[in-house]
């Protein structure tokens, strides 16, 4: 069997993702990188969009809005890849109805900002790029095959 | 009658005096009130004891959430701590501003910003009133050494001329929560900014605004440190209100935080101390060190904030649920009591009307 590495995604709300996949791809804030097992030891911050890892030639689509990630040589010289991220849900769980109501907060969300002042700006602007992450990543994984 | 009495507190032998007086006051009040009166009074406890049985449930589920998303969010506080360490090794980590201990020289006050975090609702016991006196001795050991003369170093002059902002004892007030907000506004503190429309579950873009304004105010040298009073989580009976330091970020305060997320170290996947740092990796950085550092000291930032507000909020509920249950139990021993004295006043009524009755049969034969 190749060899795989140990992806790990986390969130301050919960443990998303734990997994051993053969790659994945993420985008970082400098462009979008491919990761394989052997990786040298990386740290990097996330931008946001989606993160592919890559399970017996299946793809296993994952949301991510801004983070931080880690890789490095981990016990039993296996690559670990660790995942810090602001949000992180899978594209299944991302349903349609999710996305209506993300759609619609993410317009609810602009008119407001309008007449905020700057404290809660920043908040919006949290939800807003959220909310817009997961109708872009949505869409883009609608008729594309992946692994649940 | 005397005798009745007597045999009453006898009965209440097993409650301590003081509990005996009260009931003896109590029953005194509703000797020669009618049986009526004393019913609606049984109804009205038995009403407030349902309100307080049923705030207690809901506090007790409420508290089983907040303590099992402070659980959650401590594998992310581990990992931060992590890759901070990571990237700390390799550089001069005393580059950045939110890492730095800023100097004061000559005996000048270093200004403050209090965060104070407190909740929005009352009937919680004692759970904001001690968060709120741990603030108020603090302030009072502040204001001792206070400089008579508000003066800010000269370094700082021009910061504070362009802000404009007035500088009360050195010490502001950031207040997350109604309660604290009113006791610090009703002490004359400065309250630079108010939070208080946080939800019971608390997501991590609603922690955004709060350590956003906290780090733009510190990075705009507005204030020297940055604190966070708040209500630490040991047991559903053990809480107590802490104070610490969140900016300037310093390790050992954090290493300290992260220790006591975890009760029994490296369970959960925690990285404990050994993994990865007795060998040092060299990382390869993307992107800019710096901006890369900004961005995550300021969610480390955002994160302990989170974890202390999450830390309040068990704190909260389960400081509720305490004062609810005690509340319910009160409740229950005073519908006890009332019962009897119901029961007396009844049985009074009866033997009265028997003797009356009878006294009329003498007369009559």
């Amino acid at each position: 069997m190749s060899k795989q590495l140990k992806l790990k995604i986390i969130t301050p709300e919960r443990l998303v993702l734990e997994e051993m996949v053969d790659q994945v791809t993420l985008p970082t804030t400098e462009g979008e990188i491919t990761i394989l097992p052997e990786h040298i030891p990386l740290i990097a911050g996330l931008a946001s969009g989606d993160i592919v890892a890559v399970v017996n030639g299946e793809h296993v689509p994952m949301a991510v809005a801004g983070g931080f990630m880690e890789i490095k040589q981990g016990e039993n010289k296996i690559t670990e890849v660790a995942i810090l991220a602001d949000f992180a849900e899978h594209v299944s769980e991302i349903s349609d109805e999710k996305i209506e109501k993300a759609k619609a907060r993410a317009i609810e969300l602009e008119k407001q900002m309008e007449n905020k002042d700057h404290v809660d700006f920043e908040h919006f602007e949290a939800e807003l790029e959220r909310s817009l992450t997961r109708v872009k990543i949505a869409d883009k994984w609608r008729t594309r095959k992946y692994r649940k | 009658m005397v005798i009745l009495r007597w045999v009453l507190v006898n009965n209440y032998g097993r409650y301590p005096e003081r509990k005996q007086s009260f009931v003896r006051d109590r029953q005194k009040k509703y000797q020669m009130a009618g049986t009526k009166e004393i019913k609606r009074r049984i109804k009205s406890v038995k009403n407030t004891k349902k309100i307080t049985k049923a705030m207690e449930l809901v506090a007790a589920s409420k508290m089983k959430r907040a303590v099992a998303s402070t659980l959650a969010s401590r594998l992310y506080a581990g990992y931060s701590w992590e890759v901070l360490t990571s990237i700390a090794k390799n550089i001069e980590e005393n580059s950045h501003p939110l890492f730095t201990e800023r100097e004061k020289k000559g005996g000048v006050k270093a200004n403050v910003l209090l965060v104070l975090i407190t909740s929005n609702r009352g009937l919680c016991g004692s759970y904001n009133a001690q968060v709120i006196k741990k603030t108020i001795s603090f302030l009072k050991s502040q204001n001792i050494n206070l400089d008579p003369v508000r003066s800010r170093s000269l370094e700082h002059e021009s910061a504070t001329v362009t802000s404009g902002r007035p500088a009360s004892n050195g010490v502001d007030i950031v207040s997350v929560g109604k309660k604290g907000d009113v006791a610090m506004r009703r002490l004359g503190v400065n309250v630079v900014a108010t939070f208080a429309d946080l939800s019971n579950n608390i997501s991590l873009t609603e922690v955004v605004p709060i350590s956003k304004f906290t780090i733009d105010e510190y990075i705009l040298l507005h204030y020297d440190k940055v604190l966070v009073a708040y209500t630490d989580f040991i047991s559903a009976l053990n809480q107590k209100p802490n104070i610490k330091q969140i900016l300037p970020v310093s390790k050992t305060e954090l290493q300290d935080l992260i220790n006591n997320l975890a009760p029994t170290p490296g369970e959960v996947g925690v990285p404990t101390e050994s993994v990865g740092r007795e060998k040092s990796i060299s990382y390869l950085i993307e992107g800019d060190m710096n901006t890369l550092i900004g961005s995550l000291a300021e969610k480390i930032t955002r994160m302990q904030i989170y974890q202390m507000l999450l830390e309040s909020n068990a704190s909260e509920q389960s400081s509720r649920m305490v004062a609810m249950k005690n509340a319910s139990d009160a409740s229950g021993e005073m519908i006890d009591d009332l019962t009897l004295v119901f029961n007396k006043a009844r049985q009074g009524n009866i033997t009265r009307e028997i003797s009356e009755i009878s006294a009329g049969m003498a007369s009559v034969s």
